[in-house]
């Protein structure tokens, strides 16, 4: 009948031919479709799961894979890839510099120490997905749940810390205990994720006391400075004070060899005059005298010479005494 | 003919298929099946996946979830056994266990959830009450690491624990769990989440927190003043030390070398009378010239060993 319909109709010779194999087209057609449903391609960074029936077959690697049409599904799960997992911040747009936004995420961050005070903890986690089987079958919404449980162990951790040790020193063995007490929940909830590592980042005491933080750091660094300026003026005085003590008694023994030379000198000289003077006492003592005199008497201003009886005036006396005025 | 053939074909071709999908169902591997039959529960429970079959019609597959599935509570205000008022924000993941009796008595997940707000906000409350704050944020009695000056102030500010919050998670877990028995579930785990103090209390811990590191800035200050101070003092000592020591070696140098001189004085001008003498003439001559000069007038008599022969030679 169909038949009959087409030959009414006026089609060139090659549309009555393929109009012909009909069958075949259509067999070809629906050999494609499956061929296109069937065949599937998996990412490098990621992994298959095949389920027939709902149920778990296979795990597929990379590359082209086929499945049954229609009974067969695959979900894939990218395995190789780290993914992150931000807490207390979030990053806004990533890039060269990248843009972060901390507000509205304080209730992530904000947490008690083991000395009940309060701190201020942003982390990332990074994790893979090292079972894919689990992550898809085990736990619902396995992103949240691993939220869940880096939050709780950040917390429980931290809460066995001062809030010194948290800001300061314990940073890298908080992120270690972290990680470690993270993968050992995830692997008793099956969650098949790998965390590969928990990493700190800002903390901070809470803005209302971050002023008495830094005000600590602040007097800290004032006693140094003040340590620091004391020994620096103890370097200064010290070392010269010593020198000038070393000066001191060098002047002294100077001064010591000085004396005793000169004694030795001088007596060395009244010893030779001695014995000159031993032989004529009398003589010895005049010349001395007049000689001493004859040293002393030109130095002398004015020299007034007496007779006791008064007869004889100098004429000498007289005319230095007229020169002197002549000149005044 | 031919066009009622094709009608028959149809028909039969629906059929099949309307009960195919009526006699089977499949199961992921995420879920599990409980078989009614007129709304009563029929054999055991599906937790297999795949291909299953069942009566057509009269027969529906109700499914459930398989996996753990989160409990995510609300922050609750509460007290603790000292006073304190805090938020507790704690988590669950739980399963269905047994999905014939979980369909009995919850017929669905939203009911679970509600049912299981009550159970565990009730134990949390209760457990939380039961013990000081400190125990459900500490897990161990572990000593704090040093961290410096600042330590040394209040490294003893950690306060021991007797239970700690591992347990009390571990308490709130089992009792929840006997609660939900009969509910065909079970709690696979219990934790808090966040605990924060209630506004008001938060200012107290920032009080606190403010005077606790105003403290230690004041002492720290006032060490480095005590430490400058210190090294001050210990410069002075010293300074003085040194000088005073110079100067007695100083003053000890030269006593020596004046007595040595002293002595060789003695030993040469006091050998005789005679040398009495000439010593005693030798300095009067010397202090002449070292005294006179040219402001000093002298009045000189003839009679003088000096001029005596300027009246007349005798």
């Amino acid at each position: 009948m169909t038949n009959n319909q087409f030959d009414n109709l006026n089609l060139s010779p090659n549309a009555k031919k393929l109009l012909k194999n009909w069958r075949t087209i259509l067999i070809s057609l629906i050999l494609l479709i499956i061929a296109w449903s069937g065949f599937f391609q998996i990412g490098p960074e990621e992994v298959g799961i095949v389920t027939r029936f709902g149920k778990y077959t296979r795990k597929v690697d990379p590359g082209l894979n086929f499945k049954l049409p229609f009974f067969e599904k695959v979900q894939k799960v990218a395995v190789e890839r780290q993914q992150k997992l931000e807490f207390g911040f979030r990053t806004i747009r990533a890039g060269v510099k990248t843009d972060y936004s901390t507000s509205g995420y304080s209730n992530e961050s904000f947490m008690l120490t083991g000395d009940l005070n309060l701190a201020n903890v942003e982390w990332v986690v990074q994790y893979r997905i090292d079972d894919p089987y689990k992550f898809l079958f085990k736990v619902r919404k396995p992103e949240s749940t691993l939220r869940d449980i880096s939050e709780s162990a950040v917390r429980q951790i931290v809460g066995d810390r001062t809030v010194d040790e948290v800001i300061t020193v314990g940073r890298t063995e908080i992120a270690t205990k972290v990680e470690e007490m993270a993968q050992k929940i995830c692997d008793d909830y099956s969650l098949g994720t790998r965390i590969d590592q928990v990493v700190l980042q800002d903390v901070n005491p809470p803005d209302p006391v971050k002023a008495a933080f830094n005000a600590v750091n602040e007097a800290i660094q004032e006693k140094e400075t003040l340590i620091n300026q004391a020994k620096s003026e103890y370097n200064k005085v010290i070392p010269k004070a010593r020198g000038q003590a070393k000066e001191t008694i060098q002047k002294a023994e100077g001064y010591a060899t000085e004396r005793v030379n000169n004694a030795k000198g001088e007596v060395a000289r009244f010893n030779a005059l001695y014995i000159e003077y031993v032989k004529a006492p009398e003589v010895t003592k005049r010349r001395i005298y007049l000689e001493t005199m004859a040293t002393v008497i030109p130095m002398l201003g004015t020299k007034i010479i007496t007779d006791e009886k008064g007869s004889n005036v100098l004429p000498l006396l007289q005319m230095q005494l007229n020169e002197k005025t002549i000149k005044e | 003919m031919k066009d009622k053939k094709l009608i028959l074909y149809l028909a039969i071709i629906v059929l099949a298929l309307i009960l195919i999908t009526q006699s089977t169902f499949i199961v992921q591997e995420t879920e599990q099946v409980v078989i009614t039959q007129f709304g009563k529960p029929v054999g055991n429970a599906i937790t297999t996946p795949g291909l299953k079959f069942k009566t057509p019609f009269i027969q529906k597959a109700n499914f459930f979830e398989k996996r753990y599935m989160e409990w995510d509570g609300d922050p609750n205000l509460v007290p603790t056994k000292d006073k304190m008022f805090i938020f507790v924000d704690s988590y669950a993941r739980w399963q269905i266990t047994d999905p014939l009796q979980f369909f009995k008595r919850m017929t669905n997940e939203r009911g679970a959830q509600s049912r299981l707000d009550d159970i565990i906000d009730g134990e949390t409350r209760d457990h939380v009450a039961a013990h000081n704050l400190v125990e459900t944020v500490r897990s161990s009695n572990r000593v704090p690491v040093s961290s410096g000056a600042v330590s040394e102030e209040i490294g003893d500010s950690l306060a021991n624990i007797t239970v700690g919050r591992e347990k009390i998670q571990g308490m709130i877990l089992k009792s929840s769990n006997e609660k939900a028995k009969d509910l065909g579930i079970e709690i696979l785990d219990f934790r808090f989440k966040r605990i924060t103090y209630e506004e008001k209390v938060r200012e107290q811990v920032y009080n606190r927190m403010n005077s606790e590191r105003y403290r230690i800035a004041d002492k720290s200050r006032s060490e480095g003043q005590g430490e400058a101070s210190k090294i001050n003092g210990e410069k002075e000592r010293e300074l003085k030390s040194i000088q005073s020591l110079a100067f007695k070696e100083a003053e000890e140098i030269m006593g020596k070398a004046d007595a040595k001189a002293a002595a060789i004085y003695a030993a040469a001008y006091d050998r005789s009378s005679s040398s009495r003498e000439l010593y005693a003439f030798l300095k009067s001559m010397e202090t002449f010239q070292k005294t006179f000069d040219d402001q000093t007038s002298v009045i000189l008599s003839t009679d003088s060993e000096l001029y005596k022969y300027l009246k007349s030679m005798k």
